[in-house]
Parts: structure tokens; sequence; C-alpha cells
């Protein structure tokens, strides 16, 4: 953010630049690069047609929801933002679901809804569904493997978003409990050597849901104090779930399970909701 | 004094010579699991939360001096130990091997057809026994769980409170522990782990009359579904392979805290290779290894080997396991009279080392049952006489192709005009010897190489969203 001298100085350039930015460009801006990176460097390149048919269908399904709800089509971004991050995330053998989890990921914002507010995340909706129903989908978490130049990256992308829509808290708050919480376990109990922990937080993984799922401003409480409690509960349970029950995927399914609690904690902790 | 060598000992498949005929092209050589040395195999069978472990060596030295720790989640019983037969090893590395496949080119002046020859190799029978266990507790806080005779083996099974009595324990047995061991020995402990230790009942060797060590197969139940690498690194002198055969119900397996890539394949190679396969391939996963970051798994063999699945290669390079070879890996959900129970094949191969794999190797099982197989291709040129137009043509692309496939080669091994051979003998005279062009450019798959991807794209996509809407300001503003 600005510093108080440069707004005085040049207080309508800056306020104009800040205002043209919307951060889900930024935000459309970094995950479309993770993919294009992945797609070149990650070997990814036989999963263009999966990549396509998710943000496709996003983008469709949110035109409709558009046009039903006489939405403004600014509001495209959204869906651009869920179609990318299924694609990041999620996969499948059976095309079907290319389809199906998209669908099912916009439209949880409009159908499952708790006073005005939607209650799943919708990226972490369209994955978790489709792995529960059918068994026939999968999360790939060391897909990113322990990249310098992608952490690098996707923690600077990150801070540059989560600083303009002010959700730099809940990514802290996740993640250094979840390091905490590591640390405690892996370096302080169990005797592991520092890599160890550092190469269990820095997988690609974690990072991507630290800085880019978790933090979704409309799907997380609206009140600070209950944001930081939220994103350090679902740190706890992701670190349970992974160091007790292996189970590798854990954020995802501590996001999942956590998601309707939002909606009790904006109840006692009233605040400002969030408009993009 | 018993040294400890590694946690997966080194291991040798037999690069076998024969050729068999195959739907889509001919299999002519394969790069065996003989050419890395210090290397381990393991065959890696889940069902749910069951596993079964089957663990191979070909420990060449004094077999006085072999040893093997290997910490397990459970505490075995001696029904849940076997000693297996090593051709389950063979025939599974044989039949997913990187393979080298030939086409002939068909003369365009004239029709010919050529013989086909087959010859198969039959699946071995496995022998195993069992001998009587006993159990014994000793001081130092560490506790011997069991004590098992299996085949040529006498087997403990420790559990510990702490990693120096432990040390201290195995060096009084007569065990060498290297000191680095003891820093992943204590988070072993407080995992819960126990130890499985093996050395040799030299008498039950010399009587078997055996040229190698058998392999040794553990089964537990745990939903931990991993491979102890860090105890091996201990005593390691640079990078280790592993290559891991794994066989589930869903699909193929992958690893969940390191990047699971592929190696490439479907790539035409000159005929020069042939001779010189092993080494090709050697180079190409050498140099695969170095640009993916020295810190990856990769991926070299994944095929549904489910009994009604009625191709189960393609091209074959060995026989395909049958049930009984899934069952004796551990598939016991596989029955003769139960057909339609799904096997899924995949095959790992992990070069790790200390500083690049700071964590056990995780895996999960996914619903992927997409085929994969390291394949390579080369042609043969057509033979007789050129002299129509159509053969003319066909000299003209030959020669290109044969320059498409040197930079081929050059950008999967790394090799600059090694291939010293004229390439495709017997058409040498359309193509320059030595014609390697050798500057075949970054390869596409650098992570490194194109890291500048990155910021580059993210400034392109956040511009071109941005900047429709900076126009329609400034002529609104205009």
């Amino acid at each position: 953010m600005a510093s108080p001298i440069l707004q005085q100085t040049s207080p309508t350039v800056l306020s104009s630049i800040r205002q043209l930015i919307d951060p889900r460009a930024f935000q459309i801006a970094a995950l479309g690069s993770f993919l294009i990176y992945g797609i070149s460097n990650l070997g990814w390149n036989d999963q263009v047609l999966r990549v396509a048919i998710i943000i496709s269908t996003a983008l469709f399904v949110q035109a409709i929801a558009i046009v039903a709800l006489k939405l403004p089509w600014n509001s495209l971004k959204s869906g651009a933002i869920t179609g990318l991050g299924l694609s990041l995330l999620f996969y499948s053998s059976t095309q079907w679901l290319w389809v199906l989890a998209p669908a099912l990921a916009i439209s949880s914002k409009y159908l499952i809804q708790f006073k005005g507010k939607h209650i799943f995340n919708p990226a972490n909706f369209g994955i978790v569904i489709p792995i529960l129903l059918t068994g026939d989908a999968w999360v790939s978490p060391g897909q990113w493997g322990n990249n310098a130049m992608l952490i690098f990256f996707f923690s600077v992308s990150a801070l540059m978003i989560l600083a303009r829509v002010g959700r730099v808290d809940t990514s802290l708050s996740f993640f250094l409990t979840l390091l905490g919480l590591e640390y405690l376990r892996s370096v302080v109990y169990l005797g592991w050597d520092v890599e160890w922990l550092m190469h269990k937080m820095t997988n690609g993984s974690i990072l991507l849901f630290t800085f880019f799922m978790i933090t979704d401003p409309r799907t997380t409480p609206n009140h600070r104090y209950a944001r930081l409690a939220w994103a350090s509960g679902i740190a706890v349970i992701a670190f349970v779930l992974t160091s007790y029950f292996q189970l590798h995927t854990a954020p995802i399914w501590a996001l999942f399970f956590a998601s309707p609690i939002t909606a009790f904690l904006d109840h006692f902790f009233r605040s400002r909701g969030f408009k993009w | 004094m018993k040294s400890i060598v590694s946690i997966f000992m080194v291991v040798a498949a037999v690069v076998s010579g024969y050729q068999a005929q195959a739907f889509c092209g001919f299999y002519v050589a394969n790069a065996g699991a003989k050419l890395f040395n210090n290397k381990s195999e393991v065959i890696l069978v889940r069902d749910g939360n069951r596993t079964t472990v089957t663990m191979s060596n070909d420990f060449r030295g004094d077999a006085a001096d072999f040893a093997m720790v290997v910490p397990v989640p459970v505490l075995l019983q001696k029904n849940d130990i076997r000693v297996m037969h090593r051709g389950l090893f063979d025939k599974l590395g044989d039949y997913s091997a990187p393979r080298l496949v030939e086409y002939h080119d068909e003369n365009p002046c004239h029709q010919y057809t050529y013989n086909l020859s087959s010859r198969s190799v039959m699946a071995t029978d496995m022998e195993f026994s069992e001998q009587e266990s006993v159990k014994e507790d000793a001081e130092l806080g560490v506790r011997v769980e069991a004590r098992y005779e299996v085949g040529e083996y006498e087997i403990l099974i420790l559990s510990a409170n702490e990693s120096n009595g432990l040390r201290t324990w195995l060096t009084q047995n007569g065990y060498s522990i290297p000191d680095q061991a003891n820093e992943v020995l204590d988070p072993y402990i407080k995992s819960n782990m126990k130890f499985f230790v093996v050395k040799v009942n030299l008498d039950q060797f010399a009587r078997m009359n055996s040229e190698y060590l058998s392999p040794i197969q553990i089964t537990y139940e745990s939903d931990k579904f991993m491979l102890p690498i860090r105890l091996g690194m201990a005593n390691a002198n640079g990078p280790q392979d592993l290559i891991v055969y794994a066989i589930t119900k869903q699909g193929r397996i992958e690893c969940t805290n390191y990047r699971t890539a592929k190696l490439p394949t479907d790539r035409n190679i000159p005929l020069a290779v042939q001779p010189q396969f092993g080494e090709f391939y050697k180079a190409l996963f050498d140099k695969a290894w170095k640009q993916e970051g020295r810190n990856t798994v990769f991926l070299e063999y994944a095929w549904d080997v489910s009994p009604q699945n009625p191709m189960k290669c393609d091209p074959c390079i060995g026989p395909p396991p049958i049930v009984y070879d899934l069952r004796e890996a551990g598939a016991t959900w596989l029955t003769d009279q139960n057909y339609s129970s799904q096997a899924f094949f995949t095959r790992l191969h992990v070069r790790y080392e200390r500083d690049k794999f700071p964590q056990d190797l995780n895996f999960q099982v996914t619903p992927n049952t997409e085929r994969y197989q390291c394949r390579y291709v080369m042609t043969h040129p057509a033979q007789g006489d050129m002299s129509c137009e159509a053969g003319q043509k066909y000299l003209q692309r030959l020669q290109e192709r044969r320059r498409v496939e040197q930079q081929e080669l050059a950008s999967l091994t790394g090799w600059d005009q090694r291939v010293k051979r004229p390439i495709g003998e017997d058409r040498n005279e359309f193509v320059p010897i030595g014609g390697a062009s050798g500057r075949s450019g970054r390869n596409p798959q650098s992570p490194i190489g194109l890291g500048w991807m990155l910021p580059v794209a993210f400034l392109v996509i956040l511009t071109s969203l941005t900047l429709p809407e900076y126009i329609r300001r400034s002529r609104s503003l205009a």
C-alpha cells in the first residue's frame, strides 16, 4: 500500500491505479500463470483438454447465473477464478466430472446461501463433492513439488492480492498455526531435522491452498478475530488429519467442513461483509 | 561385524534377450534394472490399509556381512513375513522396463512382407519357507518383540525407547550402524515404528546352495502408505536408485510429498542406439533427473493388469504378470474364480539422496487408470530398389527424418555426436555420418529454462484484463 507522502503528492494517480486493477484480475493473472507454468514446465501438457473443459464450464455456468440473476457481467471474473482454481487442483479420469465439478462449484454460490453469503468455498465444494460421490476424482498434493521459483512467485503474487482485499490475516493465521504445530511435532518431539519441516511447508499445494483457496473473501468470516480463529482452526484440523490419519489432502477437507462455521461466526462477530 | 547395507538393497534384474511379437511395433531391447548401480527394488501392494512390501537385494559380498534394518509401522507376526523367489522381481521388472521398439518402412516402389518371430519366457515358480519363532527381551530399552527364522534369514523385530539404546544394542549384537543413522532412528522410534532386523543364517544359506539372497516380503495393516528411505541414506555414498512396482485395486499410485513426473516417451531415435539402448535410457533418465531438480519421482510404467484385461502391454517386452504372480506379490483380492477383480500396475523410479529427499516417500492410491510406458521407437529404412519417383521422395524424407532423430537423441540424452556409427547403416549413403546436430536447444520440460514464463504470463494476463477497462475510462474522461 502507498506511503502517506506518495498519496499526498499524487493521490489521484495512485487511487485511480488502485481502482483500475481489480484484485480479481490480479488473481486471474496469478492462477493463470501457474497453470501456464504447469503446462510448460511441469509436464501437464496432457492436461490441456481437462483444463479447457473445466474453465469453459465454469465461465458458462457463471454466465447463466449472470443472466438469470441479473448480475453484473464483471462477476464473470469470479467464475474464471473458480475455474482456474479447479483446473489446478481437480483431477478425474472420467470426463463428465470435468463438467460436473465446475458446475457444482459455481452453482453452489447461488444455491447454498445463508443470509446472502454463500456457505462453501466454490472451488473447494467442486473438488470435494465429486470425490465423495464418485470416488473417481482426486487431488495430487505432490504435483507442484518444492520448486523455489514457484514458491517465491506464489507468495509474492498472493500477498499483492491479499493486501488489496484485506485477507493477509487469514493466510498468515492458517500458515503460522500449521507451521507451529508441525514444528512442535516433527522437529521438537519426533526429532526430524529442519529440512524435513521446510520440505513440508514449502510444498506447492500447501502454499496454493494458503494463499489462494482459504482466502476467498466471500467465504471467510467478516470479523477479523473470527477470521483468525477460523483459519487457525482449519490449520489444526488439517494438521491432525495429516499427521495422525495420513490424509495428505487434509487442508481441502478441513476447509470443506469448516466452511459452514463461517455463518455462525458472522452471526456472533458482527462486521461489514465483503464486496468486490 | 555386519554392516547394515541400506534399507533396500542393490539389485539387478536380468536383461533378457528374448524378442516378443507385439501388436504395435516390435520390442527389441529393454533398459533392464541391471543398468543402475546402487539400486534397490520394492514391490508395493496396497489394498485399503493393508500393505505388502517385498524387498529385493543383490548383495554381492560375503553373506556373513549382510544385514538390513527396516522401520515398519506395526509389530509383525510370523505369518506376516515370507521369503520369496527372485523370479517375481525379474518378471515384473522385464514386463515394465523402458522399451525400444522397431518399425520397418515399406518400400514405396514395391510391397514386401517380413516374418515375425516370438519367444516367451515361462513364469518362474515361487518357493518359500517359514521356520520357528522365539521371543526374547533385552536391556538398553530395546525389546526383542519376536525372533523368526524364515528361509535363509534370521529376523528380529525390535522396539526401542530411544535411539542410543537401539544403536548400542545393534552394535553389541554385531550390527554396525553408521553414526548418521542416529538422527533418523529417534523420529522412527517416537513415531512408534518397530524395527525389522535381518541377517543371514549362514548354515541355512549354505544348505540352500543359492547364489543370491531371497527377497523378503512383509504384510501389515496401517494407514501409513510409505517407504522409509531416510535410514538407508545414512551410509549411502551419493544417490541411490529405487524402483517401485506397485499393485492396487483402483489405479496408479503417486507420491504425495514429491512430484511424480513422466519421462519423455514415444520418441523416434536413430537405429544406432539399439546396441546401446541400456546406456541410452540411463543417460535419458540422468538428464531428466537433473532437469527436474533431482527431487522428483518418475513414472516409468502404468497399466491395467486385471485378469479380464486382454491387452496387458503394447508392445509386450516380458510376459505380463498372471493372477498367480500378482497374488504372490500380495494382491490377494485376485482369485482365479473372481475374474472381475481389478489390478493396476504402476512402476516408479526414484533417485534419491539426502539433501534432496528430506522426507520418506509417502504415497496415495488414485483412481487414475491411464496407461503409460517409456517407449522409444526406431525405424528401419525400406530395402531394395528405390529408382521410382516415390522411392526418391522417400529417400529425401528419410534423410530429413534421420536428422530429426539425431536431434531428438541429443535432446533426450545430452549425447553430443557420441553416436559415431553411421546412422541407418542400410541407407547411410543418404545421411551425413555423425550428423548429430547436437545443438538441440532447450528441452521444453526444463523447469529452470522456462522459469521466466511465470512472471511474463502473469503480466500478460493482468494487462489484457486491465487494459480494456483503462481504455474505456480514458475515453469516457476525454
